[in-house]
Order: C-alpha cells, then structure tokens, then sequence
C-alpha cells in the first residue's frame, strides 16, 4: 500500500520558528513614521501589541525559540499531515508529484491558529487581560477566539456588520469559545457611534472594525489588540507550517520543485514558503508562486509596471502614480500580492524575484475546488482553491512537458463554512468574462511612453 | 444569473461575489460603499468580469471620489495602526473626528 499522509511524530515537531529577516537579500528598510519622519519605533506600537511580538517585528535572529506553553497549544492540531495527492495525480493523468498540506485539521479550520496561539501567549506573559481584533467573514476571528480560550483570556471580536448578518456560523463559533462578537459599527466606540449617528444601517467595513477594535486596545487598561496577516511576527509565527513541510518532504524522497500558496495578506503563504525561500537563496531552484485571489487580466498578461510608496523604495508594493490617469487606475489592479494590505516580506521576495504572482479567475477556483473534492475528498475554502486551481495548471503544464515535478501545495484551511459560495457556483451563478486582448494591448501602449518605475515586476 | 461584461447597468443585489477581504459572498452595492460614502479600491478588481464598472463608476462618481478612491497613498499596515492609535488616544481625549 503506497503512503498517503506524511504524519510526523509530536516529537518531531519544530521547536523554533524561521526569521526570513536574517537571510533577506535585500533587507527590510525601517518603516518611517510620517509624524516624525523617522522610523517607527517600539514606543509607537505598544498600546497594542504586547514587547515580545513588537520585538519578533524587528528581530533579525534566524531562529527564534517557540515557548513550550505554545508548543504544548500547537499539539492540539500539529504536527499538520502532509498528503500525496493520488487521486488528484490519477485524475489529471499528470506525471506530477502533487503534496499538500493539509491546515485544515485546526479547531479553527485554517492556518490561522499558528499565529494566534503565540499571539494569545505573549499577550497572556505580558499581563493583557483581554485582545481585541477585527474580522470579516470570522476566520481570524474565531482563530483568535479559540486561542484566547487555550490561555484563559477574554476575547472580543468586532465583525463587520454585513458579514454577522451573513454569516452567523463563525460567529456561533466565536461565541462557543467564549470570545463576545459584536456587529461594526457599534455603539460600544466613539468610532462607531460616530459612524452609525451618520447612517443607521452601515453595513460596515474592515476599516471600521480596526478602528473599533483599536480604540478599545488603546483606551482599556490591560487590554491589546491582534492582527492575522501582514505584520512581520505573524510570518514569522506560520512558518512552523514550512518547517514541518521540509521535513516531511525529507521522509517522502522528494524535494519541490513548484511551490503554490494562495496569497491575500500574505501570512499563510508566507508560513509554507519561507524555509523554502531560504534553501532557494542558498541555491536550490523552486518555482515559488503566489496566487492572487482576483485581478484583472493585465496583470498576468502584460509587463504591469509598478512603484513603491517611498523614497527609500522598500515600503510594500504601492502603484505608480506616474502611470497615468487615462488607464484604469493601477490600484485596482493590486491584486494580493500588490496591495498595501500585504505583507512587505512577501512583497519583497517578490521585488527580488524570489517568489512571483499568478492570478486565477473565480471559476476556475471552483473548478478546481470541486475536482479536488470529488478526488481528494477535502472541500476546500476558496481562497484555498486558488492555490488548487494553479496546481491543476502546473500539473497539466507538466503532462505536457512530460516532466515528473513535484508540487507542493498549501491547502489553508476548509470550506466547510463557506458552502454558500459554492452553493453560488453549483447553482450556475458565476461567470467568467475576460477582457478582450486589444483592450489590454490599448492599455499597454498608454504604459510605453511613461517612465520606468525604479524597480519593476516582470 | 449570466452577467456579460459588455453591460453597463451594475447587477441586482441578488448576484453576489466572494469578496476576497472579508471572506464571504457580497454585492455590488456593498462595494460600493464600502469605504464610508465612496467604493471600495478593489472594486474594479473583483466586478470587471461582470459589467463595464469602471465605465459606470467614472459616470456616477465625481472626480474627487474617483480620485480619492483609486488614487489616494496606500500606506504600509503598521502606519495604519498608528493612525488608528492616535485616533483612538484622540478619542479618549474627546477629540474624535
């Protein structure tokens, strides 16, 4: 009988977490506070965020020990499994070698836990008695929640108003791990208050819940606020996903050569990829890819310049605002991994050409989704079947070469929540419609006049 | 519901998308107001596949909000939690905007 899941032993698991920070080829420059015009210091973050994480922030140790009250928390789930995807392989009649990652198996359901259990630990050492957070549809959320209940503290979670209404099922969730959720706005801030004195009905945004949840962490003593993706220690938290995977890997013979992650904030990519990142530097060749959740087609299909926010060039990816205001404006096009919403390690890997982006339509993603369901079993989360999607390609692309590669795919977390997207494809309510390649080619032409950006993606 | 592209008139609040930040199905009129009164900036992004968006947003927004929407500076994610922090201190003091 042929292996299926690569499940390491408990004692296997690693003990300390990778800093990408000590091996960058170009280091990350110091955010400037624009207040002060000079760097963002500790002092400016600590009415939210706990010492210790503000230190993993800027730590440029390789390693960093994992407490083992946090070890003893990741047990719960970890080591993840690790699995030969046969099925999948025999179905696209691929000469490929497709592994995934299976972070699915937290309580919580996704990779978010990996984070927010140390979250919730530095928090708990450093006397906070309660964390305030954001969320939308509730993955972070419930993450958080379920954690905080691990460490005994109070959790309150600010939801956007439109996704509480909607979705109820993570917010029961929350609650049965003891956190309060509460619909954003709300009249619990002056924030709020001053938003719903404006309009009643707001359905809310991820905008308003920060600054909800922010203006509590601030104004109530003992009380700090937590974030899922972007923030360098949350990277750094995730990769115990990439350290496990390599010695996984180990144990199976193989070695990637394609690695696929769905990248919206960054961080779950960022876990599975980054001890990779390091074995690429030093010489290894992988294909690292990044999937973005949504873009426009010319993105991937033309030589999209884009610019960076400050002088220094090293603040995460931002437009170009000498694009020109005739085309379609250049943020909307920031897909993921372009946005000022992702991580700046991430962006940077990807400025070095470390790692590169693709982006994949919505249909597709269910398509894959449900071939991966029907092959594999899991039902995946969407943003998930992103990172599947790209590896239906890949594979595909190596029936074609006739090439035996291996992949080696993050699968984030389950759809098991999220029926009612897939309910949206089943039901034939998704479409897809591309723009037609002159549009793209009359766009393109606009760009070539227009001076080059100081670095640029190709 | 078969959206084409080639449409101007944006969809009925009964054909949702995934939005890809909050994690779950929404509408256009959600992202239309998504940011306060103007649009949220991935709006583009995630509803060109369905109809000409920016043809109808150039035509319902004004330049400013056309402006202040897809061309206000992004800022790195911790400038942003300074921001907040501020307002958040200014708050206690009675001085929230």
């Amino acid at each position: 009988m042929k292996i299926k899941k690569i499940v390491l032993p408990e004692s296997e698991m690693p003990r300390q977490w990778y800093n990408i920070q000590a091996d960058l080829p170009t280091p990350l420059e110091p955010t400037l506070n624009p207040a002060t015009n000079e760097p963002v210091v500790p002092e400016d973050l600590t009415s939210v965020f706990p010492m210790p994480l503000i230190e993993q922030d800027t730590s440029q140790e390789r390693w960093i020990d994992i407490p083992e009250k946090v070890l003893e928390k990741y047990l719960i789930w970890r080591p993840s499994p690790l699995y030969r995807a046969y099925n999948l392989e025999k179905y696209l009649d691929t000469p490929a070698k497709i592994y995934f990652k299976n972070e699915g198996v937290s309580p919580a359901g996704s990779h978010k836990p990996n984070t927010a259990v140390p979250q919730a630990y530095y928090n708990k050492i450093s006397g906070t008695k309660k964390i305030y957070t954001e969320t939308g549809a509730g993955q972070w959320g419930s993450a958080l929640a379920f954690c905080c209940a691990m460490f005994d503290m109070e959790c309150k979670v600010f939801m956007v108003r439109i996704s509480f209404d909607h979705k109820p099922y993570r917010r029961i969730m929350m609650e049965t791990w003891g956190a309060t959720c509460v619909a954003s706005p709300s009249s619990e801030t002056n924030a709020g208050r001053a938003i719903l004195a404006n309009d009643p009905n707001c359905p809310g945004s991820l905008g308003m819940a920060i600054s909800e949840a922010i203006e509590c962490a601030v104004n109530e003593e003992d009380a700090k606020y937590s974030l899922g993706s972007v923030l360098n220690h949350v990277m750094l938290h995730q990769t115990i996903n990439g350290l496990e995977c390599q010695k996984q890997m180990k144990i199976t013979g193989d070695y990637p050569d394609v690695m696929i992650g769905c990248s919206g904030g960054g961080s779950n990519f960022a876990g599975m990829i980054l001890p990779f990142v390091r074995d690429k530097i030093n010489g290894k060749d992988i294909d690292i890819i990044g999937v973005e959740p949504a873009s426009c087609p010319t993105m991937t299909r033309g030589p999209f310049a884009y610019d960076f926010g400050d002088t220094a060039g090293m603040t995460p990816l931002l437009p170009m605002h000498t694009l020109g205001r005739n085309f379609v404006p250049e943020a909307i096009h920031a897909g993921g991994l372009r946005y000022h919403g992702m991580s700046p390690i991430i962006s940077q890997l990807l400025v070095n050409n470390i790692i590169r982006a693709e982006s994949i339509q919505q249909l597709e993603t269910f398509e894959a989704g449900i071939t991966f369901a029907k092959t594999e079993g899991f039902i995946s989360a969407p943003e998930a079947n992103h990172a599947i999607a790209l590896t239906i390609r890949e594979a595909l692309k190596a029936k074609e070469e006739g090439k035996e590669k291996v992949i080696l795919v993050n699968w984030s977390g389950h759809g098991l929540v999220d029926m009612a997207a897939y309910d949206s494809y089943l039901r034939g309510n998704l479409s897809n419609h591309s723009l037609e390649d002159d549009k793209i080619q009359k766009a393109l032409e606009d760009l070539a006049p227009l001076p080059k950006p100081k670095q640029s993606i190709k | 519901m078969n959206m084409k592209p080639e449409k101007i008139i944006p969809p009925e609040d009964e054909f949702v998308i995934r939005c890809p930040r909050l994690g779950h199905q929404i509408s256009f009129s959600y992202c239309l107001h998504e940011s306060g009164k103007l649009p949220c900036f991935k709006i583009l992004d995630c509803w060109h596949n369905y109809f000409q968006v920016e043809k109808y947003l150039k035509e319902t927004l004004t330049t400013e909000e056309w402006e202040n929407t897809f061309f206000a500076p992004g800022q790195p994610k911790i400038l942003t939690l300074i921001d907040l922090i501020q307002q958040a201190k200014n708050s206690k003091k009675g001085k929230y905007k």
